[in-house]
């Protein structure tokens, strides 16, 4: 019995310093067919070292997305070709942001920032399912953290060490 | 008509040579011949998997029709059930499951005959409630005790006929002529050994399978026993016993080429299996092996004739001892070489002498060669030259003398046949050094993970990775985590480097406690995607 009240409190303690490491979304929930303003939080370099490069990767589904210019940071926006065409607003979508980079600037280990880009959800995505938007934060000498695991079916954020931030699918409103 | 007869004499040498030459090819292509086996292709319950309750039935799927020759259960006790009842459907084999199985981990060891005649086996790890700490239970090594001193009986009666049988069949034909002394004694040895290469490939076979002495009528295990290497060696051993007892019926020249190649048969017969035989370099150990038989044979083949001949006092006695004393050196100086080579290869280290069974039966067989030599050496220097002489004391002497070197020499091949169930410390040394390894196989990626040498301590890991469809897979990184949580152990993670030929490999690592770990694997397949694979791998203590 104490055995297992105490890995529980390790396990508890073990998880919140986990969590408090990751990379996760502001808003944790979004209706599809809408915009949506994904900010994504980020509270640690990679052990010590401080995050010189931010890179988003922007999953199928969803468009028109727009970064929003950060002092100190020079944005790209690599382009590519969707698996299928989107409906935005009535214009059939088959192109556009597929990653965003962030690089150039220094955000020190003991220091806290977000980076913001705002997106649109089409339809085609399924409402009550995870949303994930895999992250690689690199740190100079190579150095780099990858927030890219998408849990398994049945399987949820916490039971991975470097989990991607995620939104959940809500219904059209 | 003397050279007519020469000739005559020297086909028949060239032909028995050649059926000699034939016998060999004929056994080295059935050996070689191997065709496809059964593989298992499923099983119930399935490997590594954890039941609630004990199953109902135990299920073995082939991928061609089988028959089992031993079905065992080792419980997590060690103690094993052997399973004999079973009922077998085309390529599927039902179990039926011992009553009253206990939680933990059991192993269902199973050996089976494909089509093809060749025996297969392998086992399946399932556990019942949860798996039992450390690594799953292997069964006591119980000793079948009858079965072995079979085996060992029909061993030393084989190198009786080999060595005082075709050796004498030699010293007759070469050295002692015209004396026959000693000439009922050789046949008889080599008879012996003839009779005794028969049990000896069917005992081979039993303790190739793993089954009792009861199991000799099985025609499975005289096929299994004849694939064996020491298959090989018996066929020859069988073809320079026939040729020995040939050599002491035929004409002149014949005899002389028959028991000429006998002499060499001991030497083929041994160098084609055996633990010497079988270690590395090749090119060194067979001849070494080759030339200690041949030199063993020279000698203890000399013994029984030249001791009878001298204490019957025979005419040509003297001049054989002559003959054989004016040999011997040089032949004794190439086999105690030979034989140390050996003995340096196979025992390693010198403290290996008393700590491995294997070295203590080198000790014993060392100093029953130290008594021989010494009552040699007392022969040479002291008894054979007034002997050579005609000196009747010396002679008498000599013969008893001799009579005692003969019981030695037996001695001495008795306990050479021991080694026959003591692995030497370099075929230890080499099995303790083999690694671990497990495949892992997901519709994303599949990865080969071996850890060397697969016990405690430090140790390297290998990985090889492919897409989940056999295509080659670049990966940016690759990660090992082992972890063991049952011992407590947090996971260690060590990131692989790329050696440059195909692999990744960790360096460095050391595995703190044996039993069951979990390997994963995290290969990097690019930058944002991740493939994780996730197996157990046995570690030994």
């Amino acid at each position: 019995m104490l055995r297992s009240i105490l890995s529980a409190a390790a396990l508890v303690a073990l998880g919140t310093t986990a969590a408090s490491a990751h990379i996760t979304l502001e808003n944790q929930q979004a209706p599809v067919g809408s915009t949506y303003k994904a900010v994504f939080r980020v509270g640690h370099g990679c052990e010590g070292k401080p995050t010189i490069k931010v890179r988003v990767q922007i999953p199928e589904g969803v468009i028109a997305v727009k970064p929003q210019p950060k002092a100190g940071w020079t944005l790209e926006k690599i382009k590519g070709k969707y698996e299928k065409s989107y409906d935005y607003y009535g214009t059939p979508t088959t192109e556009g942001v597929k990653e965003i980079v962030w690089s150039g600037g220094s955000l020190a280990d003991d220091e806290y920032d977000e980076f913001v880009l705002r997106a649109y959800l089409t339809a085609d995505l399924k409402p009550d399912t995870m949303l994930y938007f895999p992250v690689v934060q690199e740190c100079p000498d190579g150095a780099s953290e990858r927030w890219i695991e998408i849990p398994a079916a049945g399987k949820v954020a916490d039971d991975y060490e470097t989990p991607a931030p995620g939104v959940k699918l809500l219904h059209k409103p | 008509m003397a050279g007519q007869n020469f000739s005559s004499a020297r086909r028949a040498a060239s032909h028995a040579a050649a059926v000699f030459v034939f016998l060999l090819a004929v056994f080295v292509g059935t050996i070689g011949s191997a065709l496809a086996h059964a593989s298992l292709t499923n099983a119930a319950p399935a490997d590594g998997s954890v039941l609630p309750a004990a199953p109902s039935a135990l299920m073995l799927s082939f991928s061609e029709p089988v028959s089992p020759l031993v079905l065992k259960l080792v419980n997590p006790d060690r103690s094993v059930v052997v399973l004999d009842r079973y009922a077998l459907r085309d390529t599927t084999l039902d179990i039926e499951v011992p009553p009253g199985l206990a939680t933990g981990t059991h192993v269902l060891s199973w050996r089976v005959i494909s089509e093809d005649g060749h025996p297969v086996g392998g086992s399946v790890v399932f556990s019942i409630g949860a798996p039992s700490r450390g690594a799953p239970p292997v069964a006591d090594a119980v000793t079948d005790w009858s079965l072995r001193t079979a085996i060992w009986a029909a061993r030393t009666a084989l190198y009786v006929g080999l060595f005082f049988g075709v050796g004498g069949a030699f010293f007759l034909n070469w050295l002692a002529r015209p004396s026959r002394h000693g000439a009922r004694f050789i046949a008889g040895a080599l008879l012996l050994g003839l009779i005794a290469t028969i049990p000896a490939l069917g005992l081979q076979g039993l303790d190739a399978l793993g089954l009792p002495l009861g199991s000799i009528m099985s025609g499975t295990v005289w096929r299994t026993g004849y694939g064996t290497s020491y298959g090989a060696t018996i066929v020859i051993a069988a073809a320079a016993l026939l040729a020995g007892l040939l050599s002491l019926i035929s004409g002149l020249f014949i005899s002389r080429a028959l028991s000429l190649i006998a002499l060499a048969g001991i030497g083929l017969a041994l160098a084609a299996s055996g633990h010497a035989s079988a270690a590395h370099p090749q090119w060194l150990t067979r001849p070494a092996v080759f030339v200690h038989a041949i030199g063993i044979g020279f000698w203890a083949g000399a013994l029984v004739p030249l001791g009878l001949a001298l204490a019957a006092r025979a005419p040509g006695a003297e001049p054989a001892l002559r003959r054989f004393s004016r040999a011997i050196p040089l032949l004794l100086a190439l086999m105690v070489a030979a034989g140390i080579l050996l003995a340096i290869v196979q025992v390693e280290t010198p403290s290996a002498l008393l700590a491995t069974a294997y070295g203590r039966v080198l000790l014993v067989k060392l100093a029953l060669v130290a008594a021989l030599f010494a009552l040699a050496a007392y022969n040479r220097w002291r008894l054979t030259t007034p002997a050579e002489q005609g000196n009747a004391d010396a002679t008498r002497r000599l013969a008893r003398v001799i009579a005692i070197e003969t019981l030695l020499v037996l001695a001495v091949l008795g306990t050479a046949a021991v080694w026959r169930f003591t692995p030497p410390p370099r075929a230890l040394a080499l099995a303790a050094a083999a690694p671990a390894h497990i495949h892992i196989h997901t519709d994303k990626a599949m990865a080969d993970l071996s850890i060397t040498p697969g016990h405690v301590g430090p140790v390297t890991a290998s990985i090889v990775i492919m897409t989940g469809d056999f295509g080659p897979l670049d990966a940016k990184e690759v990660t090992l985590v082992l972890s063991n949580p049952e011992a407590g152990i947090e996971p260690i993670r060590r990131p692989a480097i790329k050696p440059g030929d195909g692999t990744w490999r960790v360096d460095g690592l050391t595995i703190p406690v044996g039993g069951r770990w979990t390997a994963r694997i995290d290969i990097l397949v690019s930058d944002f995607e991740l493939v994780k694979l996730e197996e157990t791998i046995d570690i030994r203590p």
